[in-house]
């Protein structure tokens, strides 16, 4: 049978979430300044290389076909010529570079049962503001997971349906439903407090009870996954905690949730699905809910059909291995460009939304790109990368940079760690940070 | 594991049968320069694989470097290679030597790792444990799939904090929802507080009543306590009985002795036994029943066990197990994904609701009928009955016999001779899913017979695939069949496509969503392909038959597939020994559909644990 959503709106619905409505110190940050914000928008299979490279560099640069949909928002963006994953080089066509998109890490080949990446740059920066919003991160998708083991190229699935990893064996389930991320962000922001909220973290700490328990009663192996168990729930523990105890509740939303806006359960179809998604990463962001998302708008090897666009007719993946055939390069230049219209939907949604003298998107880092250049050739080198807003100045946005070649992505997210305000030494193969990015 | 059976369906081979001097003479040609000595590429010495002992004590690194010589990753591209043949008879070699080498120190159980529940599994178990009738799971995240390919596979049954969440409020929606229930309630409020009976002892009732069903286990007084504190707590912040019972179960569905199968660390004992049944044929806890041969130590017994699964099977909830393994393993769950069929193209599928649904139960229904019949597992291949609507009359082209009263209702129908409908391969769902959305493919169904029906995929295509030479402007547009013919021309390709295609184009009578035809674009349809060693094989009769003669390879990976399923878990090469034997029994027994669920579930692995070797880690 079915029940209504009112029912869990007002069943399990208000059970979780954390209220923190009630204004107390200023957010986050005690200098005032707006909080920073990161997302990374994964799109699969690569692009058409012909037309996507901008002409001329620094700021004097021309829109390519494909990059056109970002043309107003050009003081607003950066893009990125000649970055590489050299981690994903070997292995298979895509589940290595998807799974090693934010890692850079090379992923395990092996059809399960050892799992192994890197901890994404998304899930480190997550990692490191634990505890300043009420959702740690978001993860999206519009495509379930892919099931199986791809037998072919012997990998799971499971490596090409997650680019967030809270952990080298732990990749982030993401949500599908827009209608289900509305719910959460709006429990996460305005669920129960109090006793309520008390009892809650109350049943929690009986649960982790019976975890440690058991956790003394197995093998190693097994230990890692109670491990995970642990983990997540000690830390939802802690979110009821904060919001059962007023002296602890120093978050409170940047902006109100709209409760007309709440999308739909079933979009039509797959581009009504995308903007949803996107959607929700806005209001995520509005609001403070977290400061962190990733998106995918495809698993790796996404055969997506794209035939709802004028002139396409086939599935995503298929177009990408155009053998150099005209019509399909010219069909695949058309998914690529749609893409690229949606990242710019993003980034003028979070222009619209003010934030004093400054808009979400000013405070924000949205990362758009694809873990392939040519989809035909499958190779990690010279990856289609734009960076989207200046974090909150700290981008020196509105340039082409064109490095040497085969300079690694990596350096990309060491900058972008250090404009989040969680600067690392190194990540993965990085040597240093990106020239050029940040404002000196 | 994957193992490394050649490709079925190929000329016999011509060369003698390899043995260990020819083994270390092929890695002496194409691997020494680069992998011996100190400074041996990426850390492996040939040293590790030079003696007939190593295929025991070093028998990772065999599989490991066979698998990359099958598939063309060594010797690296520039270097002197050997052709595919060559590369296979190595290969093939390697893995039947590791095989007897694991087997003849006896079958093992093999490791037991710890397995969360995965959304369809807690979804029937709360629906079980409650008695409601509720899709509770649906807000759960869809899991991934590793080991033989199953959402069931421990190793990929991840946590994330979107886990937490939903465990949490799902917990707060089925409790709430049971709490009004008359069915459920009568089920779980077992005590209520009354004249000599405090609310505290009812309490305790009610838990001790529920607590072992939730854990599928007996429960201590140490486990329940936390339990009735929880109720004590709701009590005190001022919540009546009721609320206050309702709160303290619902921790119990969030809690790990819920959510993961738990099971002593060295030994399946009854209640992990029975567990293991009852999730693998129903997908869900075991029932009372299961329950009380647990606690009376009878399921131990062979024959018990053999006669619970085949009543297990003939109960309505053996569904699960049907749906769930031939989705998965057919890969026809992905017909509501990038696989369904094109809406535009096909509006007889996609306005056709009742139609998909039909199609996509088909192979399902048909795996269930061959278990519950205890038909031969041969009719997989081809068969003289399948499973059928009315809506599948149209569909096919020719009138079906079902039953006048209940033609909506999927049921097993005799089909014509030369029907062309019978076996998974006369299936809808089947020959959609290995398709384009928008048209057939010969190179997809073909790679989908060897991979899902023989087990044998057939390698991954080269890093850098030459061009298919494109037809000059203005030329009249190309058939697939004339540019695959033109892919095989090219040496590199043909070594696989000439035994991909031909299984593939015998099957190019069936359109995108499986409807007959006989022409294509005005031209008539070409069923025909040639396989290497020049055997003809024309339309799906003749690629049936040819399947038939390798019915072993196909119950093979069918064991395979099903014992994965079985024990929620890769298996690994010291599992082969099960699997021969399993497949011996079955094959003893006619093909029996019973005889390979019984023994799988009477096998060493699925009825023993070893204890887990101590790893330094955490």
């Amino acid at each position: 049978m079915k029940i209504s959503r009112r029912t869990i709106l007002r069943g399990a619905g208000v059970s979780l979430g954390l209220p923190w409505l009630e204004a107390m110190a200023a957010t986050g940050d005690s200098t005032g300044k707006p909080p920073i914000r990161m997302a990374a928008l994964y799109m699969p299979n690569g692009v058409n290389p012909w037309h996507w490279k901008p002409e001329g560099t620094g700021r004097d640069f021309q829109f390519s076909t494909t990059l056109k949909p970002l043309e107003d928002l050009k003081s607003q963006i950066t893009v990125m010529t000649n970055l590489w994953n050299e981690n994903s080089k070997g292995g298979d066509g895509h589940y290595v570079k998807e799974a090693a998109w934010l890692t850079c890490q090379t992923i395990k080949k092996t059809p399960g049962e050892d799992i192994a990446n890197g901890v994404s740059v998304d899930q480190l920066a997550a990692q490191r503001i634990a505890g300043q919003t009420p959702l740690p991160s978001l993860e999206l998708g519009v495509t379930p997971v892919a099931v199986g083991v791809d037998a072919v190229v012997g990998y799971t699935r499971v490596y090409g349906s997650h680019i967030a990893w809270s952990s080298p064996t732990t990749p982030l389930a993401r949500e599908l439903n827009p209608r289900s991320v509305y719910e959460r962000l709006f429990r996460a922001s305005s669920g129960p407090q109090g006793n309520e909220a008390k009892m809650d973290a109350l049943l929690l700490d009986r649960v982790l009870g019976d975890a440690k328990k058991l956790r003394g009663q197995v093998g190693t192996a097994d230990r890692v996954r109670l491990d995970e168990y642990l983990s997540v729930m000690r830390s939802l523990e802690e979110r009821v905690q904060r919001a059962s105890n007023s002296q602890q509740r120093t978050w409170k939303p940047r902006a109100a949730m709209d409760p007309k806006a709440i999308p739909t359960e079933r979009p039509a179809d797959h581009a009504e699905h995308v903007r949803l998604m996107l959607d929700m990463i806005a209001t995520a962001f509005q609001t403070d809910t977290t400061r962190i998302a990733t998106m995918m708008f495809g698993n790796a090897v996404s055969n997506v059909s794209f035939r709802f666009l004028e002139g396409v007719s086939a599935g995503h993946h298929d177009v990408s291995h155009h053998q150099k055939n005209e019509d399909k390069l010219r069909q695949y230049e058309r998914i690529s460009r749609w893409h690229v219209e949606q990242y710019a939907y993003l980034l003028r949604r979070l222009q619209s939304m003010k934030e004093g003298e400054s808009t979400v998107l000013d405070n924000s880092m949205i990362l758009f790109g694809s873990a392939l250049s040519d989809g035909d050739r499958h190779s990690p080198r010279n990856l289609p990368l734009v960076l989207g807003g200046n974090a909150g100045g700290r981008i020196n946005a509105g340039q082409h940079l064109v490095y040497a070649e085969d300079s690694p992505m990596s350096n990309l997210y060491v900058s972008m760690l250090d404009a989040f305000g969680t600067p690392v030494e190194r990540f993965a193969d990085s040597n240093g940070p990106l020239k050029g990015l940040l404002r000196a | 594991m994957r193992f490394l059976a050649s490709v079925a369906l190929t000329a016999v081979c011509a060369w003698g049968a390899p043995d260990f001097a020819g083994s270390q003479k092929f890695l002496e040609t194409y691997c020494k320069n680069c992998h011996s000595g100190k400074s041996a590429v990426g850390g492996f010495r040939l040293e590790k694989v030079a003696t007939q002992q190593s295929f025991e004590t070093a028998a990772h690194d065999w599989n490991r470097l066979a698998l990359r010589v099958r598939n063309g990753e060594m010797p690296p591209k520039g270097l002197p290679a050997p052709d595919l043949n060559a590369r296979e008879e190595f290969a093939k070699y390697v893995d039947t030597t590791l095989r007897s080498t694991a087997c003849a120190s006896g079958i093992v159980p093999g490791p037991a790792p710890i397995r969360r529940l995965n959304r369809d599994e807690y979804t029937a178990t709360v629906q079980d444990l409650l008695d409601i009738h509720l899709d509770i799971g649906h807000a759960l995240p869809i899991d991934g799939a590793g080991g033989e390919g199953f959402d069931n596979a421990a190793e990929t049954l991840f946590l994330s904090p979107l886990h937490s969440e939903k465990y949490m409020e799902t917990a707060k929606l089925a409790m709430d929802f049971a709490a009004k229930e008359y069915k459920s309630r009568e089920r779980i409020l077992v005590a209520k507080p009354g004249p000599g009976v405090t609310p505290d002892q009812a309490a305790r009732k009610i838990l001790q009543a529920f607590l072992p069903r939730a854990f599928r286990r007996p429960v201590t007084e140490a486990d329940l306590l936390p339990y009735l504190e929880l109720f004590r707590a709701a009590r005190k912040s001022g919540e009546d009985f009721e609320p206050a019972i309702f709160f303290a179960l619902r921790g119990a569905l969030v809690s790990p002795l819920f959510l993961f199968r738990t099971e002593p660390v060295d030994q399946v004992d009854n209640y992990a036994l029975a567990s293991r049944l009852s999730y693998f044929i129903w997908g869900s806890q075991p029932d009372e029943l299961l329950t009380d041969l647990a606690a009376s130590g009878k399921l131990q017994d062979p024959e018990v066990l053999r006669q619970m699964a085949r009543r297990m099977l003939k109960h309505d909830r053996s569904w699960n197990l049907a749906r769930r393994f031939t989705e998965q393993w057919l890969h026809t769950r992905e017909l509501s994904g990038d696989k369904a069929p094109d809406a535009k193209l096909f509006p007889e599928y996609s306005k056709d609701e009742e139609l998909r649904g039909d199609i996509r139960i088909q192979p399902q229904q048909f795996f269930r009928e061959i278990l519950v019949r205890n038909l031969s597992l041969l009719n997989l291949i081809d068969s003289d009955g399948t499973v059928a609507t009315s809506n599948f009359s149209k569909h096919f082209g020719f009138k079906l016999a079902v039953r006048a009263n209940a033609s909506k209702q999927p049921q097993w129908v005799e089909l014509p001779k030369d029907s062309n409908r019978g076996g998974l391969l006369g299936m809808p769902a089947v020959l959609a899913v290995s398709s384009y959305p928008y048209r057939t493919s010969p190179v997809l169904r073909g790679t989908w017979i060897l991979d899902s029906l023989l087990g044998t995929p057939p390698p991954p295509p080269p890093a850098n695939v030459p061009p298919l030479e494109e037809p000059a402007a203005g030329a009249a547009p190309t058939t697939v069949r004339e540019r695959l013919e033109k892919h095989r021309a090219n040496a590199v390709c043909a070594s696989c496509h000439s035994r991909i295609d031909p299984l593939g184009f015998a099957l190019e009578n069936y359109d995108v969503i499986g409807r007959w035809r006989t022409e294509e674009n005005g031209k008539p349809v070409d069923n025909s392909g040639e396989m290497t060693d020049g055997t003809k094989i024309q339309g799906p009769a003749a690629l049936k038959a040819a399947l038939m003669q390798h019915k072993d390879l196909f119950l093979r990976n069918l064991t395979n597939k099903l014992l994965g399923y079985a024990l929620g878990r890769g298996l690994t090469l010291r599992d082969s020994c099960t699997v021969d034997a399993i497949v011996a029994e079955v094959k003893a027994k006619d093909y029996s559909a019973q005889a390979l669920i019984e023994s799988i579930v009477l096998s060493v692995p699925f009825r023993q644990k070893e204890r887990p070797k101590e790893k330094k880690s955490s």
